[in-house]
């Protein structure tokens, strides 16, 4: 009798010990397999560093297979990374160093050029079968004869460049100034970090400018869509415009152009045109201008930007409305973003998402991702972007962009002047050229270079002429 | 044609072949060949064993010795991998488990006499632990090592069996007053104070072990075996009650008076709060079972060795990491196959002696296990007690293979009803 019920007990107590056992199998399961990701790219967790030190980091290669970086083996057995174009790519590539961190693709790449983010992690103990003493390799969609043509034409001056293709968004060059030498940057940390100048600072992404008059473009897209004026309207400047009691907006060296039309506006960048226009759209039609053109949106990928600034719109004066017009006041963007938007007018109102990776390589050479191109925006019509492209290569025939002109080469631009806090004005050419080759878009900023069609458009001559001096060496 | 069942020791012996012959290869082109006769002699041992076994007690539950021989392989190639040097030790003492084992058969043939010498069993229990409190030496933070000569041991490991002893003979010689109880308190229905007494004294000893050793993992193994004996014996839930409120007027009275519980609370619920100072075993720990994900890093290719301690109460972790999710349930569910037998020979003993001990034996394997796993996964707070048959060390390897000898012993015909 009491031999049943003590059978019956040690049932229950099997059943408790049984259940909390279910329960931590439970547990242990949602760590290894939910949580394991988190865990393991933890930055506390030491293993990616570990990995890291007999792992022969993987190469950075631009679209043609050129080394932009690559580690050799000394003979303690230590690995040194080298940058084969010293301070030409190094906005690009960034940096990597034991005390300094890592920055760029070195950084964002990270995972995949120690080999630890390769899709064979997930196939466990099998990817021991593989060659693993060296990472993936990250080939770019950087043209390094781009990059360098860019970096040439931009001379001792402070600024970026930025050039994409605008069919595909695939970045061919991207050049900040000043620079740094990425194979000594360990050695110069210091002095580096505490330049004045910024080189570490990826101008090309991460600077934030004042847009001036580039940004008339966009706004003569946006009163073409909502009907505040038509190709046809004759607009007269005397020189300036009287906003309010308080704002007179004035023309560039108080110029008096007459009646002029939309095209012949954008051409020699009036301001008293642009900034009726903005008081015709008003604060609501602005803000959906700018969130058309993607300026609320971030991008997902290797592309790391600051927040785009822009004004709380509704709270502006008439004024100050018609400074956002022109492109001046308290909107600051990228040259990267110039570059996108003067994409969008090259490829018939389609903006793609901008990228610098093009594929991941196992060290084999299996190409283990690869991006494909991508629509990331629609914010005109194809008519509405042609329209406006024509009046961008009037900026260049007869406008403030002449000094942009290449012959034989259709390209399309527009000048930028702006006014800033930090001295004269930063000089903006942004466009686009239809290079045998492939469609670019491009932006050039040069920091207080003063006139946009000065002091950036004649880079934008240098840098065209040298991709197709290269180009016919090549063929 | 051989059987499945005489098959089943290959597996064991093939994990520690395989295992070792790996780990050799990626020394290339230095071999160590010193472990070599270690390793034959415990593979030939367990293959004399195995058939020794089979012919002379074959009666017995023939599963348990492969199973703890699967357990003791993957121990000691988990050795091998993270701490070398203590690979040989490790072998000599699989070796001295083995033999104990055999010795516990050979003695167990009247596990019955056990029931006449309970009272000595208990105050030599009691004599063990307090020798621990009075002259423990810390290690790794347990104050609970003894050192004899050139050997540290964990008596606590050996208190732990006779514990078991003790209360299934006493729980069976006084079932009766205990489990029909004539006082009543606070709704409690309890017997006289001086049958209860013994279990007092043990989870007070199980709260001292705490306080004093610093010993969490023992003190929950201690007071949970005694409380679920209780419980298999009497079933009287009322023990339970007793025991629950026991247990958390002294833990909140230890929380506010050491310094060194609330450490350890406050490491179990905030590890992100300092996973550098003082979490840190407890975060590498997570580390390592996060980077193993499902399938594991691989046997030998991931970095255990960042987790202190990893080839004693973390060898759980290294074993997660290196053999992923599908390895480290796998143990787990060999655990749950070892505790079932254990219930079953129990359920299948002649008498309620044998019945509650074996059911004890089991039970406080399995709750071992639970305590350390939970533990290193921060699903309990962390305690220091060893993975059995797994974690490195002497007096755990030899406890453990006590257990599975009285277990055998329970199993065989002249104890058991199967």
């Amino acid at each position: 009798m009491h031999d049943r019920k003590m059978k019956k007990y040690i049932y229950n107590v099997t059943v408790l010990l049984f259940s909390l056992f279910l329960i931590l199998i439970g547990y242990i399961t949602y760590l290894q397999s939910f949580e394991s990701a988190d865990l393991a790219n933890n930055p506390l967790n030491r293993r990616a560093m570990q990995i890291e030190k007999h792992m022969q980091r993987g190469m950075i290669l631009d679209r043609n297979g050129k080394k932009i970086a690559y580690s050799k083996k000394n003979d303690q057995g230590t690995f040194s990374r080298i940058y084969p174009f010293h301070d030409v790519t190094a906005a690009i590539s960034g940096y990597v160093g034991d005390k300094i961190g890592n920055a760029g693709i070195e950084g964002y790449a990270n995972t995949d050029l120690v080999g630890i983010n390769s899709p064979l992690a997930k196939f466990g103990p099998i990817k021991q079968l593989f060659n693993k003493d060296q990472g993936d390799n990250v080939k770019l969609t950087v043209d390094t004869r781009i990059q360098q043509a860019a970096y040439d034409a931009l001379g001792n001056q402070k600024g970026a460049v930025v050039i994409l293709n605008a069919k595909t968004g695939a970045i061919l060059a991207m050049v900040s100034k000043p620079s740094f030498d990425p194979n000594t940057v360990d050695q110069n940390w210091e002095q580096l970090r505490s330049d004045p100048s910024s080189p570490l600072l990826n101008r090309a992404s991460q600077g934030l400018y004042p847009p001036g008059s580039i940004l008339k473009t966009m706004i003569a897209d946006a009163a073409l869509k909502e009907n505040v004026t038509t190709t046809k309207e004759m607009f007269y400047s005397p020189g300036f415009l009287k906003v309010d009691d308080d704002y007179t907006l004035y023309e560039s060296e108080n110029e008096v152009h007459g009646n002029i039309t939309l095209e012949e506006s954008l051409a020699v960048s009036s301001n008293v045109t642009f900034g009726t226009l903005a008081l015709r759209l008003g604060e609501a039609k602005l803000a959906d201008t700018f969130n058309r053109f993607g300026f609320n949106k971030t991008f997902d990928n290797e592309i790391i930007e600051p927040k785009i600034q822009l004004p709380t719109f509704e709270k502006l004066s008439r004024g100050e409305i018609a400074q956002v017009g022109i492109g001046q006041g308290t909107v600051l963007v990228t040259p990267l973003r110039m570059a996108l938007l003067a994409s969008a007018f090259a490829n018939h109102g389609i903006i793609m998402k901008p990228y610098l990776i093009d594929e991941i390589l196992s060290p084999d050479g299996f190409v283990l991702k690869k991006t494909s191109p991508e629509k990331w925006l629609e914010p005109t019509t194809a008519q509405r972007a042609d329209t406006i492209e024509s009046f961008m290569k009037s900026v260049i025939n007869h406008g403030t962009g002449t000094k942009a002109a290449v012959s034989g080469i259709e390209v399309a631009g527009k000048t930028g002047t702006a006014e800033n806090s930090s001295g004269s004005a930063h000089a903006w050419f942004i466009g686009s050229a239809a290079l045998p080759s492939q469609d670019i878009a491009f932006a050039i900023i040069v920091e207080n270079g003063d006139f946009g069609g000065l002091a950036a458009a004649p880079i934008a001559k240098r840098i065209i002429t040298n991709i197709l001096h290269t180009e016919e060496v090549t063929q | 044609m051989i059987s499945m069942r005489q098959k089943l020791i290959l597996v064991p012996d093939l994990i520690l072949l395989c295992g070792t012959i790996i780990l050799e290869l990626k020394k290339y082109p230095v071999f160590d060949f010193a472990p070599v006769p270690w390793i034959g002699a415990v593979v030939f041992l367990s293959f004399v064993m195995d058939n020794l076994l089979r012919k002379y007690m074959s009666s017995a539950d023939l599963y348990l010795f492969p199973l703890v021989m699967f357990f003791l392989s993957i121990g000691l190639i988990m050795i091998d991998r993270l701490k070398p040097s203590l690979f040989i030790p490790q072998l000599r003492w699989a070796l001295c488990g083995m033999v104990t084992f055999m010795a516990v058969l050979y003695l167990a043939k009247r596990i019955e006499r056990l029931k006449n010498y309970q009272y000595l069993i208990g105050v030599c229990c009691l004599l063990l632990l307090c020798s621990t409190l009075l002259f423990g030496t810390e290690i790794n933070g347990n104050r609970n090592w003894i050192l004899l000569g050139p050997f540290s041991v964990q008596l606590s490991e050996f208190a732990k069996i006779m514990i078991v002893i003790f209360l299934a003979a006493y729980l069976t010689d006084h079932k009766n007053v205990l489990a029909l109880p004539s006082n009543k308190f606070l709704l409690l229905r309890l017997p006289p104070f001086r049958f209860i007494a013994p279990l007092i004294v043990i989870w007070s000893m199980a709260v001292l072990m705490f306080v004093i050793q610093h010993d969490l993992g023992s003190a929950l193994l201690f007071f949970g075996i005694a409380l679920l004996m209780t419980y298999m014996a009497t079933g009287n839930k009322s023990y339970v009650f007793l025991a629950l409120i026991f247990f958390s007027v002294a833990s909140t009275i230890s929380y506010f008076l050491f310094a060194h519980v609330r450490v350890r609370v406050i490491i179990w619920l905030h590890p992100w709060a300092d996973p550098t100072g003082q979490a840190y075993q407890i975060v590498q720990s997570l580390f390592a079972f996060g980077s193993g994900g499902i399938l594991g890093s691989g046997f030998s290719s991931g970095y255990p060795f960042l987790i202190p301690e990893v080839h004693t109460d973390f060898i759980f972790s290294a074993i997660a990491e290196e053999f992923g999710l599908v390895g480290s349930i796998f143990i787990i569910l060999g655990y749950l196959t070892l505790f079932y037998r254990g219930i079953n020979i129990a359920l299948h003993c002649k008498n309620e002696m044998n019945m509650l001990l074996a059911s004890g034996l089991a039970t406080s394997l399995a709750l071992q296990v639970f305590i350390i796993l939970a533990g290193v996964t921060k699903f309990l707070p962390l305690t220091g007690i060893t993975l059995p048959f797994i974690s490195y060390g002497g007096s755990s390897m030899v406890s453990s293979f006590i257990i599975i000898g009285l277990l055998f012993a329970l199993s065989t015909k002249e104890n058991n009803n199967a």
